[in-house]
């Protein structure tokens, strides 16, 4: 019993017991005398370190098995046991999760030393915490689940904590409404989820509903099962990791707290999606018209995020449509079956937006949460450390040579080329170009020209140390992650995807040289070709902002989608609930009721009229009746 | 005192009530006696449940002859299928008595005999003490909603009296349909729930008789379109009879379809299953739907209910262990959880004296601890993984899908459309900025939050470790679902195209 482990519940559980901890002590002493926030920031950072330590520990203990039996496993108790259903509560970690962990848990604790910072003096400190812990163990969750439902939890607890945090502002109704907004989308996703579960149950989940048995047993499932398992587990991802149709609760997530959009909206909680499609890449091997769905869906959401993100002015939005878009990128490269450049991505973007956002973040703290890019400008002098580090970041999203994104973009759409979808490839190129241009458009907009407002320019100043010191750490993180995965044309030999191939139903194509050669030549071309453009119009010093009118208006506004969902879905909804509360109900439910009340008391105001109240009439009625009588008894006695 | 302990349990808090009636005690002595007969009865129903062996068959039986004549006796016991029911209606009430205060003696006296008439109903085993005690335990509730309740009590109160009373003549019929068949067939009277399995009905008064017990039931889960008793009832009753109806009177309507028409008419059941389904779902996206549109909040909680009450009646519809299994958990699950949503917007409506939901606002940053307990209890009510909700239904939308893919989705919406209304009514409730009113709002009491934890740990308990309930009720389910799916595949191979099978290969 080599594989089973002791240790992997305590991942998820030591954050989740932070998050009780740091609850009740806020709920304790929140009417009161609030305690120091250096206690709730050590018992904070607490879960997070030891998860983070614990996930080397994995990591390690990975390597020590032989490749092809790489897994470690811990069932805890049995969860839900009903006839064929066998859910154990239970964790399984191998190359794939241990991978997610090591990210997870490593940039969630930078987060949390970050958040001490910028949260500082908030009166709710300790709730923050607590949320924040709670999301990770739930993360945690999701990702060493060692099944679908088990996923499942940690699946929709980061949906919780993600509404939680959206709405950590409660006072102001739009923050709550983004929040509800974020949970009610994810929960549509999670129909899908849970639909496609349960199918995938009745197809092949009788004899073992955990990843190995259903790996095992997948080749059994009938190609038009598989398929709808597949679109409809797809649904969920649309949900959880922002993909058209429901990638609309992303952007305006961005109302929670800037470390939050760093850590849920960017690095975590979003990937989930790519990482559940990577999970059950044994299903979506089997079927590849799922397969070029999703990556369909993924690169066509890359193209559209990335327009909305060449015309948006807030900060933070601007990143939030680059993470949907490179969120769909990622898409791509498990829909055409790269699921380790998928994963790849996930884990060198994980770096560079947190890092991104985190230093959006010290802008915004150093504006006096001012996050309009256009009353920006010049900040370059002002936070010399913010400035190195975004520039590092901004570089590795954009896809510029020897940073991380590079290496793994590139590594998507070579694999689109190397299997044929020169469509996706070609879109994918385009968004790559566009991704360069409005990463530079906000940086040189934010650091370089002139200061648009003098008085907050004044009064901008680096953040403290703790805030500046993880900014540093994923800087080189997001210089240096694309280096574990450098393809052979580099002389590299892919180690991460040679880690997770065990993990993966995947087969490389053999391919010619050149095709990698056009691939990483075109990704350097389109690179330079977004950074020119936004270099001319955005890099000197007088740029100004410019006036959007027409298409670019109709980009600024996001083509209306959330105008479209809300006169669509939303009004709709809420008129229909009227309706029944005011018509249906009434009249149409409960009409039949009214009616039989109204005919029995038509039937009694009937019976009414002969009661007139004259003893004469009622002795006529005698009469009457006892004459009936008596002929009835004569007839029946034949007299 | 094993052999007594379900009589007991049923006549403690019946003679309690009575005596309290009946003797010149004062309001708070009332309550006081109220709370112990209660806490007496958590006892004894959690001594049930951990003497429970869950082998199949009724327990802590016991069977005395009534009406000889007839074959009626006073026949009572627990087995897997109302074990759950039996702790949801044992359980929860020293909460009720414990929170909330009222004018006068008789509120507590009644809700003290509709505890005994429930726990009555849900041991019985023999269709006539069923009627009896089924009959008892709208009486109290009459009483609640038509002398304590709110301004339009009277009309709701008779809708609900009338309207039930109606279905139970109907059951009624239905019931002595059954035993004379039973005469006919075996030479013998008997209204055992046990003996009675062994009928093997067919033909149209059978199926009448089916559709009368279902008419019944109906009428108290409810089903739609049944319902239009529960909004009025609902939101008049005094917050005691509404948590008692809502928590447990009718999760007795699903347990009754369970217990007495899936084993006697398998065959009808069968054959008219998908229609039930339908009529679960589609009563529980209407009643959903219609959540949000309301302003007054124990109303929107109402409508809740009844659409919670849709996707617990499909469980058994489903016909598979899964679904079955799932029902029963999310019996507890939901009168734990919807329990507890009444009795903390009872609180509410004390103290800020409104339900109207736009004049609350802000009342997580005056009471965090009432707001915390109300988000938990809301989570389980909209299925959260980790709360109690999340198992039952989870379990059901499993069996759907089994049962028919149509269903399945449909019952699958149930998780996007509580989620509209419940988050939508805590932002205007508890987050936004607090007024005027809500300035004022005082945090839970020391007593009130021991009171309510327990529950709370339950939902979360519940959630993290189902074990335990499972492994007492999935025997019994597993026997329930037996006999009727020898019925449905018999249906399936003539040809019937009834039961729709999802395609795929088990």
């Amino acid at each position: 019993m080599e594989h089973t482990v002791s240790y992997l519940v305590l991942i998820p559980l030591l954050p989740l017991l932070g998050a009780l901890v740091l609850g009740v002590m806020h709920m304790a002493t929140c009417k009161g005398r609030p305690l120091p926030e250096k206690i709730y920031s050590i018992l904070a950072c607490a879960g997070p370190v030891l998860a983070c330590i614990l996930a080397l520990k994995v990591y390690f203990g990975l390597r020590l098995l032989p490749e092809e039996a790489r897994y470690l496993v811990q069932d805890v108790f049995t969860w839900i046991h009903v006839g064929d259903l066998n859910v154990s509560m239970g964790f399984f970690a191998d190359p794939l999760s241990s991978l997610m962990l090591l990210f997870v848990t490593f940039i969630g604790t930078l987060i949390h030393i970050y958040s001490i910072g910028y949260m500082a003096k908030d009166e709710n400190f300790g709730k923050f915490f607590a949320y924040l812990n709670l999301f990770l163990g739930s993360m945690l969750i999701l990702v060493l689940g060692n099944g679908p439902v088990v996923m499942f939890v940690g699946w929709e607890g980061v949906g919780l904590c993600s509404y939680l945090l959206i709405s950590y502002y409660s006072q102001d109704t739009n923050n709550v409404l983004a929040g509800n907004k974020a949970f009610i989308v994810n929960r549509i996703g999670d129909l899908g989820f849970v639909l496609g579960m349960s199918l995938l149950f009745w197809a092949i989940g009788a004899g073992g509903f955990d990843y190995m048995s259903l790996r095992a047993n997948a080749p059994q499932i009938t190609p038009a099962i598989g398929l709808a398992v597949c679109l409809l587990l797809f649904v969920g991802a649309t949900g959880k990791s922002a993909q058209i149709p429901l990638y609309v609760w992303l952007p305006d997530a961005m109302a929670g707290p800037t470390p939050v959009s760093a850590l849920i909206h960017a690095a975590t909680m979003v990937t989930a999606g790519v990482y559940m499609v990577a999970r059950f890449s044994f299903l979506y091997v089997e079927v590849p018209l799922a397969g070029s769905i999703v990556a369909w869906i993924g690169i066509l959401t890359a193209l559209l995020a990335a327009t909305f993100g060449c015309f948006q002015r807030d900060i933070k939005k601007i990143l939030a449509y680059s993470t949907v878009s490179q969120l769909g990128y990622m898409f791509a490269g498990v829909g055409v079956a790269a699921y380790s450049a998928g994963i790849f991505h996930v884990f060198t973007h994980a770096f560079f937006k947190a890092l991104l956002f985190l230093g959006a973040g010290s802008v915004i703290y150093a504006m006096h949460h001012e996050q309009d890019i256009w009353k920006m400008g010049g900040l370059k002098e002002k936070m010399p450390i913010t400035y190195a580090t975004m520039l590092v970041g901004a570089l590795a999203l954009a896809g510029c040579p020897l940073f991380s994104g590079f290496f793994s973009k590139d590594e998507i759409l070579f694999s689109a080329l190397a299997s044929g979808h020169v469509g996706i490839w070609f879109v994918g190129l385009l968004v790559a170009v566009m991704t360069a241009y409005y990463t530079f458009r906000m940086f040189f907009v934010v650091f370089h020209g002139k200061p648009r407002d003098q008085h907050a320019f004044e009064a901008a100043h680096e953040p403290p140390r703790v805030m500046t010191v993880p900014l540093i750490i994923l800087a080189v993180g997001a210089l240096f992650a694309g280096y574990l995965n450098i393809p052979s044309i580099f002389g590299g030999n892919l180690q991460v995807s040679h880690w997770l191939a065990p993990s993966l139903a995947e087969h490389h194509p053999h391919v010619s040289i050149w095709i990698e050669i056009i691939a990483v030549l075109t990704s350097i071309m389109a690179f330079a070709g977004g950074i020119y453009i936004a270099w001319k119009r955005f890099g000197v010093v007088e740029a100004e902002e410019p006036f959007y009118t027409g298409m670019a208006n109709f980009a600024y506004n996001k083509f209306f989608v959330d105008e479209l969902y809300h006169y669509l879905i939303v009004v709709p909804y809420k008129f229909f609930g009227q309706t029944i509360w005011k018509s249906i109900e009434p009249y149409v439910t409960d009409g039949p009721v009214k009616i039989a009340v109204w005919l029995y008391g038509a039937l009694a105001n009937a019976f009414k009229v002969v009661q007139v109240g004259y003893v004469r009439v009622y002795a006529i009625y005698m009469v009457i009746g006892l004459s009936v009588l008596s002929i009835m008894i004569s007839r029946s006695l034949n007299l | 005192m094993f052999e007594n302990i379900l009589s007991v349990m049923i006549f403690l808090p019946i003679v309690a009530g009575f005596g309290v009636l009946i003797l010149p005690v004062k309001k708070e002595a009332a309550r006081a006696i109220g709370l112990v007969s209660a806490i007496l009865v958590v006892i004894l129903g959690i001594k049930v449940f951990f003497n429970f062996t869950g082998t199949s068959g009724l327990e802590f039986a016991i069977n005395i002859p009534w009406f000889e004549s007839v074959g009626v006796s006073y026949n009572l016991g627990v087995d897997g299928i109302s074990l759950l029911v039996l702790m949801a209606g044992s359980c929860l009430f020293p909460m009720a008595y414990l929170l909330l205060k009222t004018k006068s003696k008789g509120y507590y006296a009644n809700l003290m005999i509709a505890q005994g008439a429930m726990i009555g109903a849900i041991c019985a085993a023999d269709m006539i003490l069923f009627y009896i005690f089924w009959e008892i335990m709208l009486l109290p509730v009459f009483f609640m909603i038509g002398l304590y309740g709110g301004p339009n009590r009277l009309p709701a109160t008779l809708k609900i009296t009338l309207y039930t009373i109606a279905g139970s003549l109907f059951m009624l019929a239905a019931i002595v349909y059954v035993g004379v068949a039973y005469h006919a067939q075996t030479g013998v009277w008997s209204f055992d729930i046990a003996q009675l399995t062994a009928l093997n009905l067919s033909g149209k008064a059978a199926t009448a008789a089916f559709v009368f017990f279902m008419l019944a039931f109906a009428i108290k889960i409810p089903l739609f379109p049944f319902h239009t008793w529960l909004p009025d009832a609902y939101t008049e009753a005094p917050t005691a009879a509404t948590f008692l109806l809502s928590a447990i009177m009718a999760k007795i309507g699903v347990y009754a379809v369970i217990r007495f028409v899936l084993p006697v008419f398998a065959e009808d059941f069968a054959r008219y299953a998908i229609v039930l389904a339908y009529s679960g779902v589609i009563g529980m996206m209407y009643c959903g739907i219609a959540a949000i549109a309301q302003k007054d909040f124990k109303r929107m909680l109402a409508f809740s209910s009844a659409s919670h009450m849709g996707i617990i009646a499909l469980g058994v519809f489903c016909m598979n262990v899964q679904a079955l299994t799932g029902t029963l958990y999310q019996i507890v699950a939901h009168a734990t959880s919807t329990g507890a949503l009444f009795l903390l917007i009872g609180i509410i409506e004390e103290r800020m004296e409104t339900r109207n939901i736009e004049d609350l606002g802000g009342i997580a940053y005056k009471a965090p601890i009432f707001a915390v307990f109300f988000a938990v209890a809301m989570l389980a009510s909209v299925g959260l993984p980790g709360t109690s909700g999340f198992i039952g239904e989870f379990l059901i939308i499993l069996g759907a899908v089994k049962f028919n893919m149509a269903i399945g989705v449909l019952a699958g919406t149930t998780l996007i459309i509580g989620v509209c209304y419940m988050l939508w009514m805590f932002q205007r409730v508890f987050f936004e900025k607090s007024n005027a009113r809500t300035e004022g709002f005082r945090d839970l009491t020391a007593i009130e939050t021991l009171t309510i934890l327990p529950l709370v740990i339950l939902i979360l308990f519940m959630g993290i470790y189902p074990q335990p309930f499972l492994d007492k009720v999935t025997p019994a389910a597993l026997k329930q679902v037996a006999s009727v799916s020898a019925v449905q595949q018999q249906l399936a191979d003539n040809t019937v195209p009834v039961v729709e099978q999802t395609q795929e290969k088990n």
